[in-house]
């Protein structure tokens, strides 16, 4: 990895592969520029949260925080001027925390709609029928319910 | 592979693994002696602080999956709640945030170009701010003190009386159900992040009087480096906090 690096930053800045550290140097004015794009963002973002779009209001906050973190990995810790190795460490780690969250969530978010066992026929989010469960019993006995049952839109009006 | 070539480099400079005194101009005083070249001492912990940085990355991940699970099963609970966070508040710790990052990027640039004065400047305003964002994390918190909400059983109990028993119709907002797990996750997640700052003005401190001591020059700034990279993480982690937890909705 180390050949890499230096045999490109000898490309780029010619210096001879002479074990030195020749790190790559950006104008002062590109880091201005830098930060004003990420304060452009966060105006952006603030924006953004006042205006009603359901389940997208979510999904443009983490797009746009997920630009503001790009700019700072890539240029503030130069991850693009830096050993590969590294960023593919940095990547590595965002890819562990997807799994982390594909599977926990696909777990939490989907309790109480398969497993009749337990009287979890329902959404644990809105109280609603989930298909394939038992039907409900005439009288149900809310307090023998595992938590998130009773929880989210009814209870909380 | 690297390996390899890393070797092959020193061998050529070393000779026949001849003793390191004998070039005393390849290995210059910054130089640990189990290092072949001032690069592959340098790579090597900027190696080493990507490792941490990941390992940080997946310990905050913890935070962020609580977070998610208890945003998917109570959303409306987390919509109010958010409302009760101060919103100037937050976006201005953002800005004071990036800006910091900035100025320990603009740190890192001058210890590159070799500019002792500019580098300790940048460094302190980078402190400097790192100290406003907790003064203003401070208000805030101490207004959710004040207002009784407070994570977990202690919820809806106000401030001054921590140790007494937790009255049942106590004066708390008209809160949905669950408010309690929204300012459980509000006060871990703002206080791991604030753990992080509190650590990250100690260790620009240390980098700041070792700069002062004269321990770095253009062809040694690796602790500036690497300290930047560790406050440019706390920033990182703010960035997501901040829309995840102030602007919902």
């Amino acid at each position: 990895m180390s050949e890499i690096v230096s045999t490109n930053q000898a490309e780029i800045h010619e210096h001879p592969d002479d074990g030195a550290v020749h790190a790559h140097i950006s104008p002062w004015q590109f880091y201005v520029k830098i930060f004003l794009g990420l304060v452009c963002l966060t105006l952006l973002t603030i924006g953004v949260a006042y205006i009603h779009l359901g389940k997208l209001n979510l999904i443009v906050a983490i797009v746009i925080a997920t630009l503001k973190a790009s700019l700072v990995v890539t240029f503030f810790m130069h991850l693009k001027y830096d050993n590969k190795f590294n960023a593919l460490m940095f990547l590595s780690a965002l890819l562990f925390i997807g799994i982390f969250f594909a599977y926990t969530m696909n777990d939490t978010d989907h309790r109480g709609q398969i497993d009749s066992a337990q009287g979890t026929e329902r959404y644990s989010g809105n109280g609603k029928m989930a298909p394939g469960g038992e039907q409900p019993l005439e009288h149900e006995d809310d307090s023998k319910m595992p938590m998130h049952r009773t929880v989210g839109g009814s209870e909380t009006k | 592979m690297s390996t390899e070539a890393a070797t092959e480099v020193a061998s050529s400079e070393h000779g026949d693994g001849a003793g390191h005194d004998d070039h005393a101009h390849a290995h210059p005083k910054f130089l640990a002696h189990h290092f072949d070249t001032p690069l592959q001492q340098f790579e090597t912990a900027k190696l080493g602080m990507w490792a941490f940085l990941a390992q940080e990355l997946l310990f905050f991940s913890g935070l962020f999956v609580a977070y998610g699970i208890y945003r998917s099963w109570y959303p409306e609970t987390f919509a109010v709640c958010s409302h009760l966070l101060s919103r100037p508040m937050g976006g201005g710790n953002t800005i004071v945030l990036l800006f910091s990052s900035w100025t320990a990027a603009m740190a890192v640039r001058a210890a590159q170009l070799g500019q002792k004065k500019n580098t300790s400047r940048f460094l302190l305003v980078t402190i400097f701010c790192a100290f406003i964002f907790l003064f203003i994390k401070y208000l805030e918190w101490g207004h959710k003190f004040h207002e009784g909400l407070l994570p977990g059983h202690y919820f809806g109990h106000q401030y001054g009386g921590f140790f007494g028993a937790i009255p049942a119709d106590a004066e708390v907002p008209d809160l949905p159900a669950k408010a309690h797990i929204f300012f459980g996750i509000y006060f871990i997640m703002t206080g791991v992040h604030a753990l992080h700052v509190i650590v990250g003005i100690g260790v620009l401190i240390w980098i700041w009087r070792r700069n002062e001591r004269g321990d770095f020059s253009k062809e040694y700034f690796t602790a500036v480096d690497l300290a930047a990279l560790y406050w440019h993480l706390v920033d990182l982690i703010w960035i997501y906090l901040f829309p995840l937890l102030y602007l919902i909705d």
